[in-house]
Order: structure tokens, then sequence, then C-alpha cells
């Protein structure tokens, strides 16, 4: 089995003049599937790529903790995926995978308008907001779109040979942000389910918002997809999504601190709480690894991060995390499809309570109707959540209540 | 008409009634002009769409709206098209029944050498083992042979791209023969009637 997915990793990054005797490399999300789960029907969910009716999507199954409301602000944004907001928060840029677009919200009160800003692109994912300009990444290529918000016709700057991306598609569609520092970080995620990655892949790394000053900042990373940093401390905290084809149990999804730039976080040989991985077994393997801060849960897709700094939540929520956990695919039965509140306590341990539920029905089969992928927070405090499933933006509010508070 | 009604295809004729009354016959017929008046196609160079998944037609309609999917026969055809638009004609064409379409007797050392590649390739576990597709993922079987082996031929050469990367991986290294074969093998695997779902 070893030898096969070795084989494997090596054909999909071999020269394309391979003897046509050799077997061909199961595709990426299935390398590492063991031969005795060769016939398993687990295979990742379809996505949806036309509009979903507001009328079909179904908010009211939504559920979050008392006092909260949820309702659907915004919708016809098929795939739309990670938010980026405005300076004044009017406009939501949201990026996507296969459909290649990228969509500008606006909000204009009592409701929203949506339009493309830029489309046939190769998997826009990533999207971020600066001193008045959009930055778009594509797998392979960056676009800065100047004063954007306030003139629809900005022409977009080409700034691709500046970032030095490399050209593996899998797992290298983008979640980018500015951190506190002023740089722009972007993940450059494992090129396969599981191998040992060439030394372009598996990290996070950051730049100045010109695309100068490149640095790996985080290895060992199999594919971070959302990540922002603590309001307080300034330290970074990102998911990663633990690899596939090793039970329904594990490894798990990671939720890990970045402490100091440089610390490996232990992927292709090291797994969540120090597991070793079946493929690729390695002594001391997990030596010098960064250990997650919290576990997500087995397959769960934690996507999203955010810190909560708004002043409309009850004050138990400040400076906390919503994760969203996109949900599962690789396990018999779904794991997340959930928004997930979490706490990290002293001495760094974290917990985690669910938020905002009812994407999914009932805990056996597959019958989810949403997907949460993202959090982003408004400048009343409210929260927006995106649905990759049926193209949408819920927002969440939390209204005082007059009465003391029930007790939880 | 009537021949239609049978075996529970109200569904079919009511959505095309449905389609006729609301944007016009126009482009069924337009999409009848070459892919058959019932879906089946009877131009070997191009594909049947009847009994496809109806996600699968959504989104290589989308695809090829969005020039994600490369093609100069589809773009003048769906540019323009509105997604509900979309969804009406995948709802429509995945509800007709599929009948396979090749002629002739099969070769027997061709369909052996697909059937083997199939297995081997795994094709089954997307495609599912009748070969009849589910969700994004299409019917294989009573495909058009020519289409089958000029579009896998594609994706193993990189110049069908768009969507997910994984049927190029998936046939990566396939030799000519071997495509040649499963295209053979699919075209003839008998074509299950497709009862309405995803």
């Amino acid at each position: 089995m070893k030898k096969l997915i070795a084989l494997a990793v090596a054909a999909a990054f071999a020269a394309p003049a391979l003897s046509q005797d050799k077997p061909a490399p199961p595709p990426a999300w299935k390398q590492g599937m063991p031969a005795k789960m060769k016939d398993s029907k687990l295979a990742p969910h379809a996505g949806k790529m036309t509009e979903t009716p507001a009328s079909d999507i179904q908010v009211s199954k939504l559920k979050a903790p008392a006092g909260f409301k949820v309702e659907l602000w915004a919708s016809g944004l098929p795939g739309g995926r990670a938010m980026a907001l405005s300076e004044d928060g009017k406009k939501v840029y949201l990026g996507t995978r296969v459909i290649g677009r990228v969509y500008e919200v606006t909000d204009a009160g009592d409701k929203r308008t949506v339009r493309v800003v830029v489309d046939k692109l190769t998997q826009p994912a990533g999207v971020a907001f600066k001193d008045g300009s959009l930055y778009v990444f594509a797998i392979d290529k960056v676009l800065k779109f100047d004063g954007i918000a306030g003139n629809p016709g900005a022409q977009p700057q080409d700034l691709t040979a500046k970032f030095d991306l490399p050209k593996e598609q899998h797992h290298n569609w983008k979640y980018i942000a500015f951190g506190p520092d002023g740089k722009l970080y972007v993940p450059f995620g494992s090129p396969c389910n599981i191998c040992e990655p060439p030394k372009e892949y598996g990290q996070i790394r950051r730049y100045n918002a010109d695309g100068s000053g490149k640095e790996v900042i985080a290895t060992g990373v199999r594919n971070s997809v959302g990540f922002d940093w603590h309001p307080k401390t300034k330290e970074m905290y990102f998911t990663d999504h633990g690899r596939d084809w090793m039970g329904d149990n594990g490894p798990q999804d990671e939720l890990n601190r970045l402490a100091k730039p440089g610390a490996n976080f232990g992927f292709p040989y090291c797994h969540a709480n120090g597991i070793a991985d079946a493929d690729f077994p390695k002594k001391d393997g997990c030596k010098g690894v960064t250990r997650p801060v919290l576990l997500m849960g087995p397959h769960a897709a934690a996507m999203g991060v955010k810190f909560y700094t708004g002043k409309m939540f009850p004050a138990e929520y400040r400076n906390t995390m919503f994760i969203a956990r996109k949900g599962s695919w690789n396990r018999s039965k779904p794991m997340g499809f959930d928004v997930v509140n979490v706490r990290v306590g002293e001495g760094g341990k974290a917990t985690m309570r669910p938020f905002l539920t009812g994407f999914q029905e009932g805990a056996e089969g597959y019958k989810f109707w949403g997907r949460p992928a993202y959090v982003a927070q408004m400048p009343d405090g409210a929260l927006l959540v995106s649905d990759e499933q049926v193209g949408a933006i819920y927002r969440i509010s939390y209204q005082r209540p007059k009465a003391p508070a029930k007790k939880k | 008409m009537l021949p239609l009604l049978r075996k529970g295809r109200w569904a079919a004729v009511l959505t095309a009634f449905f389609i006729s009354q609301s944007w016009g016959q126009e482009r069924l017929q337009l999409c009848a002009a070459c892919h058959g008046e019932d879906g089946n196609s009877t131009n070997p160079q191009i594909p049947s769409i009847a009994a496809q998944p109806k996600l699968f037609i959504e989104t290589q309609l989308v695809l090829f709206r969005e020039e994600l999917r490369k093609s100069d026969q589809m773009l003048p055809v769906v540019k323009g098209l509105k997604d509900a638009d979309i969804v009406k004609l995948a709802e429509h064409f995945s509800k007709l029944p599929a009948k396979g379409m090749e002629a002739g007797s099969p070769n027997k050392e061709l369909l052996g050498r697909g059937q083997k590649a199939a297995q081997k390739l795994r094709c089954g576990i997307c495609h599912l083992s009748d070969f009849s597709g589910q969700n994004q993922i299409p019917r294989l079987a009573g495909q058009r042979e020519a289409y089958l082996e000029a579009e896998m031929r594609a994706y193993r050469d990189g110049k069908r791209t768009g969507g997910d990367t994984i049927m190029a991986a998936a046939l990566y290294g396939v030799s000519d023969a071997d495509i040649r074969a499963l295209a053979h093998y699919l075209s003839r695997s008998s074509v299950r009637s497709r009862a309405p779902g995803p």
C-alpha cells in the first residue's frame, strides 16, 4: 500500500511522459485510501453552481442560542464562501471555487444587491480588503482592485508575478487575510490527501501587500483555509483539515495557534494530538511538532475563523472565536455542518460549544441542505455566515432581553 | 404524445409542457437539434443528455456559460441563459429516458478490455456500478462512443479543464488503446431508465 501511494504521489508530480503501463494515480482526494476501503462510496459532496431561490433556503431550520436572531441576509451567490468587508461594511466581497467568480454584495439597508466583480478565474477563493483595495487570489492569479467599493468599473492590477505561486491546484485554492502586522497571509496547501509535499507546499506564508518580503511562517500544514488573530495577544489561530481515509474517527481537524513564526504543525507524519500517519510512518515524527489548541472533529471541515470583537453580543462572546465547520464527507456519519463558538481559557486550553446548527437533519445519513463556510463581523457587531452550498449569507444578531436573561 | 404517458412519465411531460409554456419551445428545439429530439443523440460526436443527472447537466451548462469548459459549439447556445433556465433544462433532460444509440454488433475483444480497464480504474465508484451516474457525475452507460473517447482523451491530455481535476487524475497515463476500449464498453453498457431524482 505504501508503495502504491508513493507511486501515486510520484506520478502526480512526474513529467507527463509516464510509461502508459503504470497504473493511473487516484484522484488527489482518494490518495491514501486503504485497499480494504476500495469500494467505499464516500466521495466529496457535489457543489451547486446555480442560484438557489431565497424561498428554497431553509433558514427557519437554523438554531442559535436564546436571544439570537438568524435571518437570510443575501442570496444568489452560487459557490460563495470567504467574505471580505469594505471599511464601512457596506460592501461584502465573496470568493468562490469552481464557478470562478468574485461577488460584491451591496448593503442597501433593507435589501442587498449582488454583482459579479470578476469571473472566469481558476478558483478565486481568496478575498481580502485593505486601504480601499480588494485583493483576489485565484490558484494561479493575484488581482488587486483599487477603490472598487466606490467605483464598480475599477480595473484590476495583475500582481501574479510578485507572489511566486506554485502550479499544483489541489488544496491550493486560498483563504487570505491581512494580519495585525499589515502583512498578507496566504496558505499553500499540500497538493494531495497524504504525501510528503514538495517544498513550496504544506505551509502558510506572509508577504507585504505588494508581494515583496515573502516569508514562510508555518510548515507541516495540510490544508488551512481559515485564520484570524487574537485581538489582544495578536497570535494567529488557524484551522487545518485532517487527512482522509484513516477511519471515521480521525485524525481530527485542528485549530492551531502560531505562537512564533516558523513552527511545524506535523503534516504528513504527525496528525492532531500526536497520531502517527498510516502511510508515512516516521520515527520521532511528532518531535518538535506544535500540537493543536483544540481538536475540531474528525473530517468536520473546519473552515473560517473569526474572533468576535463587537459589542452587540453578550460580553461572554468577546474575544472568542466563531468557527464554521462545513461538514464531513469522508465519514460514514455526518460531522460538523455547524458554526461553533470556541473560547481559549487560562493556559491556552480551548473549549468548543455549538452556536449555529440545523444545516443537517439528524446524526445518521447525509441530509444537509446547507454548508456554513465562513464567518464575518459587521460594523454593528452582527455576524455574517456564508453558506457555500446554497450561495447565501445569513445574518445573526442579538437582542438584549428586557428582563434578566434566563440562565442557559 | 400517448406512448410518452406510459410508465409514469408524467413528470417529464409536465416539465416539457411547463417549459414550452413559460419560455418557448425554441430553446428545447435548439438543444434537440444536436442532442436528439428525446435527448438521445443521433450524432456520434455529440453526447446524449437524456437521463443525465440533473446536477450534472446544471453544472456543465454553467461551466459552458462561464467559459470554464470551453466549447465553440455550446458557448453561443448557453450565453445569456439565466440560472433558472438552466435548472429547468436540466430538470427536463434528466427525466427523459435514456437509450443506447450505438448500432452494430460490439467487438468482443474491445468489450473485454474496456471492462477490465473500468474495473482497474474503479469508474463505478463515482459513476455507480451500472454507470448511470449520480449528482454531478455523468451517466456513461449508453453514451456515444466517439464522444466518450474524445472527452477521455481531452481529460487525460489536460484539454478539458474547468470544474474539478478529478477526471484528469483518474485518466492520468491511461493509454489510447485503453481509452478506446473504455469508450466501446461504456457506450454499450445497458442503460437504466432513470427514476426522477438526483
